[in-house]
């Protein structure tokens, strides 16, 4: 009989031979994230009349391989504010979790005013930039989407350095580069924004949802949407892409079906 | 070391005026941060044409040479003068010969075509791709000034006095901002049947 | 007879699972390094007059070949009332990382207002000047990375400019241009406001020869130098466009004004 109750329950060593923990880092030198892990790719968003639109697919990829099929990317934090994830999925969720206990403390001592997107903004681009001032970064690049101060449209970015900026369209990782034109093409400018209305730009972020799917090859067709306006929050959690044509694909080699 | 076009330094700009081309070139020859020549020009006369060549100054000093002889053959089996237009596509050929081992320079050529009388001015990468511009051509180690003092003074149809001036400012107050160019200038200003050549002071620091 | 459960205490210690850590960290290449910093292009543009100062910059923000955003201005009001600076006198224009731009100016915002509260007056130019040197010479080994132009009226009531490099050096200036598009702005800046290779005509030869002198420039003559060396530098340079947003300073109070430049 073993005395010491820490021992209880536990494999012992001369029965089981000791635990291989060559890959465990206790003790040593802290070891910060040098690169992302698993990983949630593009979140794309766009401003209309009275609110604003943000999707993101539900894919989180380990590598190169579809890790997990169904991991929401989109956290409403409350009635006018949606945060969108890009990047590593654990610092996501721990970002959810810090979210989560700033809600409880805003709940809690309130004088009735709710945080509204421009406040969480500020507040995690300040958690991003500390974060990365101390060389240790929440690998992600964030879309806060939602109402600002007045009840008018707001979206922002923030990422893994601290930048922020903001745009009546924004994109992040492939979606930069695949989906902002398309978006541009439509709400080219803060003026732009009072003549698209929700449907537009639902049907907007729909279909840079789907140039993203053919040719982003981290990408998934089931994706999350969500809609902020003064109403509140609209969130969908599981859409699949709708009116694919694969015609295109015939005529490229590699992607179709022919061989030569 | 640092990259071949920027041990020895120089700057060269060529620009276009009414019935006028002006091409100018600083005097400085250096070794990195040391100038080592206060009198060293950096364009050649081949005829009609002007040619401007910044970079390794070994480059400049064999390119230049190449030129000469290319230019003096062309001269004696054509029995004419070489336009600037046949002068660019032969630089860009010669460069392109040695695509994958080239000469470290950045070309500008600069002239009157004899025959139409038009004002023409071009300038190469290394390897001979050719920048055919309306306005200016510039290149050396002062090129980002350049383009800013160029694209702030330039304006279209000046006559040979004013592109003088114009040609020099931009020139002098670009290389007066990059410490590989410098020490006094040479601008040519090139007319129909005319051609003068200034000599510059400039900062001696 | 390892395998049989002997009941007894084990003697060397306790040899349990998660009990024994490896003391070093293991070895080998890392494969990827963080990077704590990046470059969000763009140019700012500052000259100073006899009772003015322009303080200019472009809105563009990129990353990369990517435009992130057309309008992120980079400059910014210090000092004066509340979120939105009422009454500011000071402007601060910050050209490199964006990010370490934002943190430079929300703390150099809040000394100037603690000044103030502190105090009873405002802060001088000249004193903000200095201790925005020493906020960035406090992060001496780790620079906040921007070039740093600040802008007022002296206590003369004469335009006042100061420009930083990332670690605080700095210097009070006629003219300055910082940023992406530096290289191409200011030597047309030396001609043009400082009046450099410029002589009065008819003057002698060599050393004879008399410079131009240097007038204080009229402030509309001034901006249009501004406009036309930001839509030179849009032309030449990929990270400059978009917009303009020029600054004002004067004993009145400070004039903000934003001209478009080509988006291409």
């Amino acid at each position: 009989m073993n005395h010491l109750p820490q021992a209880w329950g536990r494999p012992r060593d001369d029965v089981y031979g000791a635990y291989d923990q060559s890959h465990f880092q206790m003790g040593g030198p802290n070891q910060h994230t040098q690169s992302p892990i698993v990983t949630g790719t593009s979140v794309v968003a766009a401003k209309f009349k009275d609110g604003i639109v943000i999707a993101a697919d539900n894919l989180a990829s380990y590598g190169s391989l579809a890790r997990f099929t169904d991991v929401k990317r989109l956290r409403k934090f409350n009635d006018q504010v949606v945060v969108g994830f890009g990047g590593d999925v654990s610092d996501m969720q721990y970002l959810d979790r810090l979210l989560n206990s700033l809600d409880i403390r805003e709940n809690y001592g309130s004088d009735g005013t709710p945080l509204n997107a421009k406040n969480l903004h500020t507040y995690l681009s300040k958690v991003m930039y500390k974060r990365r001032s101390d060389f240790n970064p929440l690998w992600n690049h964030l879309l806060i989407a939602g109402l600002d101060g007045e009840d008018k449209p707001f979206l922002a970015s923030a990422d893994l350095l601290g930048t922020t900026f903001s745009a009546p369209t924004l994109a992040t990782g492939f979606g930069a580069h695949l989906a902002q034109p398309i978006l541009r093409r439509s709400i080219p400018d803060e003026a732009a924004v009072p003549n698209v209305s929700r449907e537009e730009a639902v049907l907007l972020v729909k279909e840079a949802m789907k140039v993203l799917f053919y040719r982003d090859a981290r990408s998934m067709d089931k994706y999350s949407i969500a809609v902020v306006t003064k109403d509140g929050v609209e969130l969908k959690q599981d859409e699949k892409l709708e009116s694919q044509s694969w015609a295109f694909a015939e005529g490229i080699r590699g992607y179709g079906t022919q061989v030569n | 070391m640092g990259s071949p076009f920027s041990i020895n330094g120089g700057a060269c700009v060529a620009m276009v005026g009414k019935d006028c081309v002006a091409i100018a070139c600083d005097l400085r020859l250096g070794m990195q941060a040391l100038t080592v020549s206060n009198n060293f020009p950096k364009i050649f006369n081949y005829g009609d044409v002007y040619l401007g060549l910044t970079g390794l100054a070994t480059d400049v000093a064999t390119v230049s040479d190449l030129f000469r002889y290319k230019v003096n053959m062309y001269r004696l089996r054509e029995e004419r003068n070489i336009s600037p237009q046949t002068m660019a596509n032969l630089v860009s050929s010669s460069l392109y010969e040695r695509r994958f081992g080239p000469y470290f320079v950045s070309p500008v050529i600069a002239g009157i075509n004899q025959t139409t009388g038009k004002p023409f001015i071009c300038g190469f990468d290394s390897i001979g791709c050719i920048d055919f511009a309306k306005d200016f051509i510039v290149s050396g180690t002062a090129s980002d000034q350049l383009f800013g003092t160029c694209e702030g003074l330039w304006e279209p149809d000046l006559g040979p006095e004013d592109l003088f001036e114009t040609v020099s400012q931009a020139l002098l107050n670009a290389v007066d901002r990059d410490a590989l160019s410098g020490w006094g200038a040479h601008v040519y200003i090139i007319e129909k049947d005319k051609v003068t050549k200034r000599l510059l002071k400039g900062r001696q620091d | 007879m390892a395998s049989v459960f002997s009941g007894a205490p084990p003697q060397s210690g306790p040899g349990y699972s998660f009990k024994q850590t490896p003391t070093e960290a293991p070895s080998g290449t890392r494969q990827h390094g963080f990077y704590p910093y990046t470059d969000n292009g763009g140019s700012t543009l500052g000259i100073s007059g006899a009772d003015f100062t322009i303080l200019a910059g472009d809105t563009r923000h990129t990353s990369g070949y990517n435009i992130n955003t057309r309008y992120a201005p980079k400059l910014f009001k210090i000092g004066g009332e509340g979120p939105d600076n009422k009454g500011a006198s000071i402007v601060l224009s910050v050209v490199g990382f964006a990010a370490d731009g934002e943190a430079l100016k929300e703390r150099l915002d809040t000394i100037v207002k603690m000044y103030k509260y502190q105090h009873g007056k405002p802060m001088s130019v000249a004193a903000c000047a200095q201790r925005l040197s020493h906020i960035l010479y406090g992060k001496r080994f780790f620079p906040y990375y921007v070039h740093a132009i600040l802008g007022g009226l002296d206590e003369e009531g004469r335009g006042a400019l100061y420009s930083y490099d990332p670690v605080g050096s700095y210097e009070r200036e006629q003219c300055r241009a910082a940023g992406a598009a530096a290289s191409l702005i200011m030597p047309f800046l030396d001609n043009q406001v400082n009046f450099k290779n410029q002589y009065v005509p008819d003057s002698g030869s060599g050393h004879e020869l008399q410079e131009k002198p240097r007038t204080p420039l009229d402030q509309n003559h001034v901006l249009e130098l501004v406009r036309d060396a930001f839509t030179s530098a849009v032309e030449r340079h990929i990270e400059v466009g978009d917009g303009l947003q020029v600054m004002i300073i004067k004993k009145e109070g400070i004039m903000e004004a934003f001209h478009p430049l080509k988006q291409d």
